[in-house]
């Protein structure tokens, strides 16, 4: 089975165009905006995979970093929250329909 | 998830792997990945471009009325299986065999009515003795089903009405256990003349979707029905099969009311019937979506309800095939 983890990805990068190409890959692979440079949501293996090897070509290693940190459901539920918080529900795939 | 457009003039593009959805100012962004089907209940605006997006990823597009009826969906243009699944199709319609799979569904809509009951009757011990009544009235009617043999051409009356009497004595039951103020005469669609009308037919229309999807996928063609004609260019298959699981939209429904979750404000009033305004809709949808995520053992497995739905049309494709594989 290819279980889906929940994934952060968090970045420092210094060029405006990298760091957006940074964030629409994020985007585009699932991952929710929960700060400025951090992204947050479930993804299986493969797209992990994925990412990085995207994320890779993109940013040059002399200067930025990106890091993608998976986390087990167990440690996500004593995530303590304070201020401008992100939806819980959302980034954990447990929204079941979205109305827009 | 189900991405739902319930907003007058929204608009849907495609943006990267992305879904942008435009309402009003608002610009919201949903990956595809995330996606599992896109449900537009209004007037919307779409490019080809998502259209595209969602149809390489498997995500259909379904539109639905105000009643809750399904009336397109964009679907790719393949067909799910093997054609030999609708020769079989067509071959066993008019056969015992056929007969025999189109008289189980019935039987399995008489027992998901009658395990329904049950489960209502144990959290409402005040009414139940009333309840056991209606029950066995419905099991004196499955009875009947029992000792029938036949095609389905001698019989599609007989079983027509049966079921037809099961159904007016299941919803008297259904309307008995609603709260005062929410009884209800019988079914209404078209448009619905209570509440409870309302949000059952838009439960159903949902359902309708999903079986309609499911049989695709399994190959099964959905205008080749058996107990239901066939000739009036409908989906008589999506109709038979859909008897299985209507049970699932009277549960999620009847529970909702018991939870004193519908209020007033969640209709439209018309002249001569109710329909579902946005707040209502968004109540059902996400309600009955939670219900078919929950997870229920199933021939000896644990298995989401809305993929019941695909695993038995699978199965009764993949039953059609090996009978033609006996019989050669």
């Amino acid at each position: 089975m290819n279980q889906d983890n929940l994934v952060w990805v968090i970045y420092d990068i210094t060029n405006n165009k990298t760091r957006g190409r940074i964030a629409r890959a994020c985007k585009n692979k699932g991952l929710y905006r929960v700060q400025k440079s951090a992204f947050l949501g479930k993804l299986n293996r493969t797209q992990i995979a994925e990412l990085k090897a995207l994320c890779g070509d993109i940013i040059d290693p002399a200067i930025d970093s990106v890091y993608i940190f998976p986390m087990c459901e167990e440690d996500f539920k004593k995530v303590q929250l304070l201020g401008q918080a992100f939806d819980r529900e959302l980034v954990s795939d447990e929204v079941k329909a979205l109305f827009l | 998830m189900n991405l739902v457009i319930n907003t007058y003039g929204a608009y849907l593009q495609r943006q990267g792997d992305c879904f942008r959805v435009r309402v009003d100012d608002k610009v919201y962004d949903v990956a595809c990945a995330k996606v599992s089907s896109i449900l537009i209940s209004t007037a919307a605006y779409l490019t080809t471009d998502a259209i595209k997006l969602a149809i390489d990823h498997n995500i259909d597009i379904i539109f639905i009325d105000e009643m809750g009826e399904p009336y397109a969906r964009i679907w790719h243009s393949r067909f799910g299986s093997t054609t030999e699944i609708r020769r079989r199709q067509l071959a066993i319609a008019e056969t015992e065999e056929g007969f025999n799979l189109a008289l189980s569904w019935v039987k399995r809509k008489f027992d998901n009515q009658i395990e329904l009951l049950k489960k209502l009757r144990t959290t409402r011990t005040r009414k139940s003795a009333q309840i056991t009544g209606y029950i066995e009235k419905l099991e004196n009617c499955r009875k009947q089903l029992d000792t029938m043999i036949g095609t389905i051409d001698e019989k599609r009356n007989t079983i027509m009405g049966v079921e037809g009497s099961g159904g007016r004595i299941y919803f008297q039951a259904l309307s008995f256990l609603m709260p005062e103020d929410h009884k209800f005469e019988g079914r209404s669609r078209n448009p619905a003349k209570d509440e409870f009308n309302a949000l059952l037919n838009y439960a159903y229309g949902i359902l309708y979707s999903r079986v309609e999807r499911a049989c695709v996928i399994a190959g099964l063609d959905p205008y080749v029905g058996i107990l239901h004609t066939d000739n009036y260019n409908k989906k008589s298959l999506v109709f038979d099969i859909i008897e299985n699981y209507r049970a699932w939209a009277e549960e999620v429904v009847i529970n909702l009311f018991a939870a004193r979750k519908v209020k007033k404000e969640h209709f439209d009033q018309l002249e001569n019937g109710y329909t579902l305004n946005k707040e209502g809709k968004a109540l059902l949808i996400e309600t009955f979506l939670r219900f078919l995520d929950e997870s229920v053992r199933y021939c000896g497995r644990n298995i989401k309800r809305a993929d019941i739905i695909q695993f038995d049309c699978h199965k009764i494709a993949n039953s059609l095939l090996s009978r033609e594989d006996e019989s050669g």
